[in-house]
């Protein structure tokens, strides 16, 4: 570990323990975090019982050097984005713990657990009301969008 | 002596005329990109985060968020200090994930979470509330004040 940085040293602690105990439903591309720890894909699958059951996404983590005082950069990826209320049709998620609402003591597996309770208390899979819009004229990075965050129930 | 002299005069001429160039060649490759990128003014100055996300040069703060900043410092100084001792009760820092050594130095919060000095103290100078239960560390202190 000597070498690193105080944020890499800290992801490599958080890769150790996902690859050790990875929480249900959730599996890190070690390979490709391994080769760059401020570059992550995860594989996450939809849970059981859930309007979800049976799909598979994939979320992609960017870490900047001041990670975990910075949050990550997180947006689904890939050619099945989630349906879902708070999910734009892009990949970027309105989820008040990735921006506002961050913590150095979250970590990967709490934005991917909350990610998945997020899926799985969805009652009705929709796109939210502003999809069109914001698709088009958003930045990029989610972090550098302004989230109005006012529901909780989904 | 004097043929030192002589030789440092000659040197300091052609310092002068290599530094001079060598600014004018990196502003014309450096200059644009400089406003952008956080790290030149990191290294000439320290850099502040009124806001969790936010990052400023001390000359680019306004004089509000100076004054919040100024107060955050003052605050944080308040908060107790001491050294890992072994106890049990706390054993990881959750900011670095790093087990606690004995002899590491902590920072308590009124919340009586703790944590590395540095971890916590570089957290608190974004914002003001404990990373594991998130309560504002001003109001908690306020309130211990007031019961104490």
């Amino acid at each position: 570990m000597a070498g690193l940085s105080p944020s890499e040293r800290r992801l490599q602690k958080e890769l150790m323990s996902l690859m050790k105990e990875p929480p249900p439903g959730v599996e890190v591309d070690f390979d490709l975090a391994e080769q760059n720890l401020l570059h992550w894909i995860i594989n996450m699958e939809g849970a059981a019982g859930t309007l979800y059951e049976g799909e598979r996404f994939q979320l992609q983590f960017k870490f900047s050097n001041k990670y975990p005082f910075d949050s990550p950069e997180v947006t689904f990826v890939g050619n099945n984005i989630p349906v879902h209320p708070h999910i734009y049709s892009n990949g970027h998620i309105c989820l008040s713990i990735l921006t506002d609402d961050w913590s150095p003591a979250l970590s990967v597996q709490s934005v991917c657990l909350s990610i998945v309770s997020m899926l799985s208390s969805c009652k009705e899979k929709q796109r939210p009301p502003d999809n069109a819009f914001y698709v088009k004229t958003c930045n990029k990075n989610p972090k550098k969008t302004k989230w109005w965050y006012h529901d909780d129930s989904v | 002596m004097g043929n030192c002299l002589k030789r440092s005069t000659t040197d300091d001429i052609s310092l002068l005329r290599g530094s001079d160039s060598v600014r004018e060649s990196s502003s014309e490759q450096l200059g644009p990109p400089n406003y952008q990128e956080p790290l030149p003014i990191q290294a000439a100055s320290p850099v502040y985060h009124p806001s969790p996300s936010v990052t400023r040069s001390v000359a680019q703060l306004t004089e509000e968020e100076q004054v919040k900043i100024a107060k955050r410092i003052g605050l944080i100084q308040h908060l107790p200090t001491g050294l890992y001792d072994g106890c049990k009760k706390a054993r990881e820092c959750v900011i670095c994930m790093v087990e606690f050594l004995v002899g590491d130095a902590l920072r308590y919060l009124p919340c009586m979470h703790t944590y590395h000095m540095s971890c916590i103290d570089d957290w608190l100078m974004r914002s003001l509330t404990c990373p594991s239960c998130m309560e504002p560390v001003d109001a908690a202190l306020l309130t211990s004040y007031e019961t104490n």
